[in-house]
C-alpha cells in the first residue's frame, strides 16, 4: 500500500481537523435535539387523548418506518419548497435529530414503564404535582435503564453523521471524499476518517459507562 | 349541620362489565376507626382506591368533610372537578400501602420532606424538624439517613406512615398494611397504628386480614362482599353476633386459618 506521510500532515490532518469539528457538532446538535424531541414525542404518545397520542403514534412510525438518508433528502429538498431555507448543516441537524426523537421516545417510555405503578401511586397520595412526580421520583428511578440505552444512540448517530456529506455538509466523510478527488489519492483521507470513528466511538463508549455506573451508584443503593 | 369526614353516595366502579362497587352507600364520621374486612375480590380495597383517586369512578360521588370530591360545585350544579379541586380536596386524606410504595433513591428523611417542601411549601429546615419529629415517633430516628434497601418491611412501612402524617392529613387510609411483612414484623406496624387510632386526631379506614386487629381498633367494621357492604356494625356485635350467612362463612373460614 501506498501511504504518504507528508501528504498525512501537511495536506490531510488540517483539512480534516476541521471537519472532524463539523462531525461532532453534527452529533451534539443532533443527540440534543433527539433527548429533547424524544421526551416529547413520547408524552405525546402516552397523552390521555386519543386526538393526542394517536398522531404522535403515526408520525413516530413513519420516521421509524423510513430510511435516514431519505427524510435527509426530504428535509433538504422539500423545506425549501414551503420557504424554508436553512444551511446544509443546520437540516442535516435536524433529520438526524427528528430520525433519533421517535426512536429515543421508546427508550423513554420502556423505562418509565419499568417504574413500579406503586410509585406513581404514592405520588397522588402525597398530593404532588405532575412536574414533581416526574422530575423527583419518575425520571431519577427510570434513568438506569434509559441512561445506557440513550448512549447507545449517541455513538449511532456519530455513525450516522457521514450520511450528511450526500447533502455536501463538509462533515469528515465528506471532506476526505473532496481530499481523494482532488488529489487523486483516497488512502490517506479515507483511513484517517475510519480511525477517527473507531477512536471517538471507542472514547464515548468509555465516557457512556461512567455515567451509566454513577448513575447506577447514586439512584440504586 | 353536621356532615360525615367521608360519604360514597351511589359510588359505581366497573372494569367493563365487572362492577367492583355497585351503588355504594357507605360514610364514615370525624374521627371514627372504621375497619373494612371481606373475600379477596369483595371490593374492599377499591373503596380506599378510588377515595384516594388513584382510580377513576364510573358513577356516583364522593365527599369529604361535606365538599365532593370528584365533582365540583359551579354555579350551583355538580360538575366533573378540575384538577386543582381534586388536589384541594385529596390533601385531607393520606395513605399507608400495602407494599409501602416508599422512594428507593430517597432515605427515610429526603421520603418524609419531599412533599411537606415541594407541596406544602414548607422550608427545608421546617419540614426536616417535622419529619424527624414523625420518624421518631415511629422509633425510627436513627435510621433517618437510611435507604428503603437497607430496613426491614416493618421499618420500611413505619416510615411510610411518618410520610403519609408529615402531610398533616384529617383521614389515613391503611391498605393492608400488613400484609406484606413477615409475622416478626407486624406487631411494630400494628402498634403504631394502635397509636394513631387511640389517638383520636384521625379518622381512620383500615382494610385488613387481621381480625383480632380491627376488633380492637375500630369503633365500626364493615364487611364488603361482591362489591357491597353486606353487613355492618360494632366489632363486638359483628364478630360475635354475624347476620348474614356470607360473613359467617368468612368469619368461620378465617379463624379456621388462625
Amino acid at each position: 500500500m501506498d501511504w504518504r506521510w507528508d501528504f498525512t500532515f501537511d495536506v490531510v490532518l488540517p483539512k480534516m481537523w476541521e471537519a472532524a469539528g463539523v462531525t461532532v457538532w453534527a452529533t451534539l446538535a443532533s443527540f440534543a435535539l433527539a433527548l429533547v424531541g424524544g421526551l416529547i414525542l413520547m408524552l405525546l404518545k402516552t397523552h390521555r387523548s386519543k386526538w393526542v397520542s394517536r398522531p404522535a403514534t403515526e408520525v413516530i412510525e413513519v420516521i421509524r418506518a423510513t430510511p435516514l438518508l431519505v427524510q435527509i433528502f426530504f428535509l433538504f429538498f422539500l423545506l425549501p419548497e414551503i420557504g424554508i431555507t436553512l444551511p446544509p448543516l443546520t437540516t442535516g441537524i435536524l433529520a438526524i435529530g427528528l430520525y433519533n426523537s421517535a426512536l429515543c421516545a421508546e427508550v423513554y417510555r420502556a423505562g418509565f414503564q419499568a417504574v413500579p405503578k406503586g410509585q406513581w401511586e404514592a405520588c397522588i397520595a402525597l398530593n404532588m404535582s405532575t412536574y414533581r412526580t416526574f422530575k423527583d421520583v419518575i425520571i431519577p428511578q427510570s434513568l438506569p435503564p434509559i441512561v445506557p440505552a440513550l448512549g447507545n444512540y449517541l455513538v449511532a448517530i456519530f455513525k450516522e453523521t457521514p450520511l450528511l456529506s450526500f447533502v455536501a455538509v463538509a462533515e469528515i466523510m465528506q471532506v476526505s471524499k473532496l481530499i481523494g478527488a482532488e488529489y487523486y489519492r483516497f488512502t490517506e483521507a479515507i483511513t484517517i476518517a475510519g480511525l477517527f470513528f473507531l477512536v471517538m466511538s471507542l472514547i464515548a463508549a468509555f465516557l457512556i459507562r461512567i455515567v451509566e455506573n454513577y448513575v447506577k451508584r447514586s439512584i440504586l443503593h | 349541620m353536621t356532615h360525615p369526614m367521608i360519604q360514597f353516595d351511589k359510588v359505581l366502579k366497573a372494569y367493563g362489565a365487572l362492577k367492583v362497587l355497585e351503588d355504594l352507600d357507605f360514610s364514615v364520621d370525624k374521627g371514627e376507626v372504621v375497619s373494612i374486612i371481606g373475600p379477596s375480590g369483595s371490593g374492599k380495597t377499591t373503596v380506599l382506591r378510588v377515595l384516594m383517586t388513584l382510580e377513576p369512578i364510573q358513577g356516583g360521588t364522593m365527599y369529604v368533610d361535606g365538599e365532593p370530591l370528584n365533582r365540583m360545585n359551579v354555579d350551583g350544579q355538580l360538575v366533573d372537578a378540575s384538577k386543582a379541586h381534586i388536589s384541594r380536596i385529596r390533601s385531607k386524606l393520606g395513605m399507608v400501602f400495602q407494599n409501602f410504595n416508599l422512594f428507593p433513591h430517597m432515605t427515610a428523611l429526603q421520603n418524609c420532606i419531599e412533599s411537606p417542601i415541594y407541596t406544602q411549601g414548607k422550608s427545608k429546615a421546617e419540614a426536616t424538624d417535622e419529619a424527624m419529629r414523625l420518624l421518631d415517633m415511629v422509633g425510627l430516628a436513627d435510621k433517618a439517613g437510611h435507604y428503603p434497601s437497607q430496613l426491614s418491611g416493618g421499618q420500611q412501612q413505619r416510615v411510610a406512615i411518618a410520610r403519609t402524617l408529615a402531610m398533616h392529613p384529617e383521614v389515613l387510609l391503611f391498605d393492608e398494611p400488613t400484609s406484606a411483612l413477615d409475622p416478626e414484623m407486624v406487631g411494630e406496624v400494628l402498634q403504631v397504628i394502635r397509636d394513631l387510632a387511640n389517638s383520636g386526631n384521625y379518622t381512620i379506614l383500615l382494610v385488613t386480614h387481621q381480625m383480632g386487629f380491627a376488633r380492637e381498633v375500630s369503633d365500626r367494621v364493615c364487611f364488603f362482599d361482591g362489591g357491597k357492604m353486606v353487613e355492618q356494625g360494632r366489632p363486638d356485635d359483628l364478630f360475635g353476633n354475624p347476620q348474614n350467612q356470607r360473613l359467617q362463612q368468612f368469619l368461620s373460614k378465617v379463624l379456621e386459618a388462625g
